[in-house]
């Protein structure tokens, strides 16, 4: 069907912000007139456990919410590998972190393993992953304006996050502009 | 995502809204002003999202100690004249059916959100399911009416939670808002409509003289009025079988004539109580019927067959209790075979296998706690309308 339907997940564990991350991107793509629906799978502990958050982005309402066919994955733990590797569809855009999802499986897909935990660390707390991975997916997949993310995340920061968060999605654009890079993808 | 918050103004933009937020919000704009719950998943978002809007409207919420105090607390607040709301899962759903009796047989309005998950007992808390179709229908003892209504999107949530408030009213009846934990915790762009304030449906009242009035007698359209509390008219309420007086009694005579009336109060009202979507079904040579997530399933699934060239056409009941009978018979017409796609192990195909008698109905059933896929569906229907086809 040609109705240029998008899928997004954002696989990890629980406690990770992966909900909270793809409500982010939902939010600046609903303000930039696209329909969205945004599902997630979780477990009932509330830290740990398999989680996922999905994206189905469409430019007419979204008949099915879930997602049937992934065209960009983003890992953030080793447990969303199995469950997510099915959906992908062929030649999908695959995200890694590279310290928590050490060993993919093979797959028809472009895969970019980027330290997306350990820049968080780095930038000072590894609660920032969740928006390193959503900048990293922004510059990669080109699905959303980047002033429109930004404002996003700026508006639904808590005061004391701010700057980090603003840090952490400038370090994940950084990161998919290299990877890019090296991959020698068209900007 | 505090923009949740502020009500939606009529005709407002794109936004983004979970299904559990859109119940509430359709709750407070339907004149809902008492929430009484205990927070249960996949339906806790309800009582959060009430607990601040109900204060900045004059409501009242409150967090009860269990699911039993929820509902009494919300017949109590019923009856003292006030639209009252109270939403539960499945476990906490069957711990409320004896006082759903109860206010289907006194005719107290009031609604009841159950959102599924996986059952039976605890079940699957974070799982979706739609395994609690016949309970909502015939979860306490006792003949008794029951109007329940099948929302599957954010939208339709919202649309439907003002109607359930107004048919509760109109009919003094508890109305349960029945969905599945997908369409509960999914968010999607929504734009809402404009319900209009000012139509919203008001109980009738009772009116003349104070020493006619009797609590349960009601003229032709079978609903009795109810009196304002502190209005000086007698009132006795009870879950005894009784008479227009409010006072119970086991007169056979008098038994017949009013539960006769309960039991056939909405028989006439069925155009107004009846809602259904039909989807491409004047042609259609295998008809599906779902409801909830199954049946936004079974949109994809459609279009991708009628791209191929074969013809399904969708039924869905937005009213799922009392079943639009009719319409389905009407929608049914061209079909050669029926497919029933439901997340549990078999109860919307009883309903339609005893609606469409002679038609084939054929079902498909999944209980592990995943939703019933496109692909499935379309794969299902296409074998059928091969293997059915002259």
């Amino acid at each position: 069907m040609r109705d240029a339907r998008v899928e997004i997940r954002i696989g990890g564990t629980g406690g990770q912000g992966l909900i909270l991350c793809a409500k982010m991107l939902a939010d600046a793509l609903c303000a930039a007139g696209r329909r969205v629906a945004q599902s997630q799978t979780y477990e009932p502990t509330s830290r740990g456990g398999y989680c996922n958050s999905d994206l189905v982005i469409c430019d007419r309402e979204v008949d099915y919410p879930l997602a049937t066919a992934l065209d960009c994955l983003v890992l953030l733990d080793r447990m969303a590998v199995n469950p997510s590797w099915p959906l992908l569809r062929c030649g999908s855009l695959v995200i890694a972190d590279t310290r928590m999802c050490p060993d993919l499986p093979e797959g028809d897909c472009r895969v970019y393993r980027l330290p997306l935990s350990r820049s968080a660390i780095e930038l000072g707390s590894e609660r920032v992953t969740n928006i390193v991975a959503l900048g990293a997916l922004c510059e990669m997949s080109e699905i959303c304006e980047r002033k429109a993310l930004e404002q996003v995340v700026r508006a639904e920061s808590p005061k004391s996050f701010l700057d980090l968060n603003m840090d952490a999605l400038a370090e994940g654009y950084r990161l998919g502009i290299q990877a890019r890079a090296a991959a020698k993808l068209p900007a | 995502m505090n923009a949740v918050d502020k009500l939606p103004a009529p005709g407002a933009a794109l936004r983004l809204v979970s299904g559990n937020h859109a119940c509430a919000l359709g709750a407070v704009a339907a004149g809902c002003r008492f929430f009484a719950g205990y927070p249960i998943t996949p339906s806790s978002e309800i009582a959060e999202r009430l607990s601040r809007l109900l204060p900045q409207v004059g409501g009242v919420f409150v967090q009860m100690e269990d699911e039993i105090a929820s509902i009494a607390a919300v017949i109590g607040a019923s009856m003292g004249g006030v639209k009252a709301l109270t939403a539960t899962s499945g476990p906490g759903f069957s711990l409320k059916q004896e006082n759903i009796g109860y206010a289907a047989g006194a005719e107290v309005p009031c609604v009841i959100v159950n959102v599924m998950r996986g059952g039976p007992s605890t079940g699957m808390p974070t799982r979706p399911s739609q395994s609690d179709i016949m309970q909502t229908r015939w979860g306490s003892h006792g003949d008794y009416p029951m109007i329940v209504l099948a929302p599957a999107s954010v939208r339709e949530i919202y649309t439907e939670t003002v109607r359930a408030f107004d048919l509760a009213e109109t009919f003094r009846t508890p109305v349960v808002l029945l969905y599945d934990q997908v369409i509960a915790q999914l968010t999607e762009t929504v734009e809402f409509p404009d319900i209009g304030d000012d139509a919203r449906a008001e109980r009738k009242w009772a009116s003349g003289p104070r020493e006619a009035y009797q609590p349960y007698a009601a003229n032709e359209d079978g609903i009795p009025a109810m009196s304002r509390p502190g209005g000086g008219y007698r009132v006795h309420t009870t879950g005894l079988t009784h008479s227009e007086s409010g006072f119970p009694t086991q007169n056979p005579e008098a038994v017949a004539r009013n539960l006769g009336r309960l039991l056939t109060k909405f028989e006439r009202h069925r155009d107004v109580i009846d809602s259904w979507q039909a989807l491409d079904c004047d042609d259609a040579d295998v008809l599906i019927v779902a409801i909830g997530i199954s049946a936004r399933a079974a949109t994809r699934a459609l279009a991708t067959a009628r791209a191929k060239g074969v013809r399904l056409g969708l039924f869905r009941p937005v009213t799922l209790w009392p079943f639009p009978e009719t319409a389905l018979r009407a929608a049914a017409k061209t079909a050669r075979a029926v497919l029933v796609p439901e997340m549990n192990a078999g109860q919307l195909e009883l309903e339609v296998q005893r609606i469409l008698g002679g038609k084939r109905v054929y079902a498909m059933h999944r209980y592990d706690g995943e939703p019933i896929t496109p692909a499935d569906i379309a794969a299902r229907a296409q074998a059928l309308a091969q293997e059915t086809a002259i």
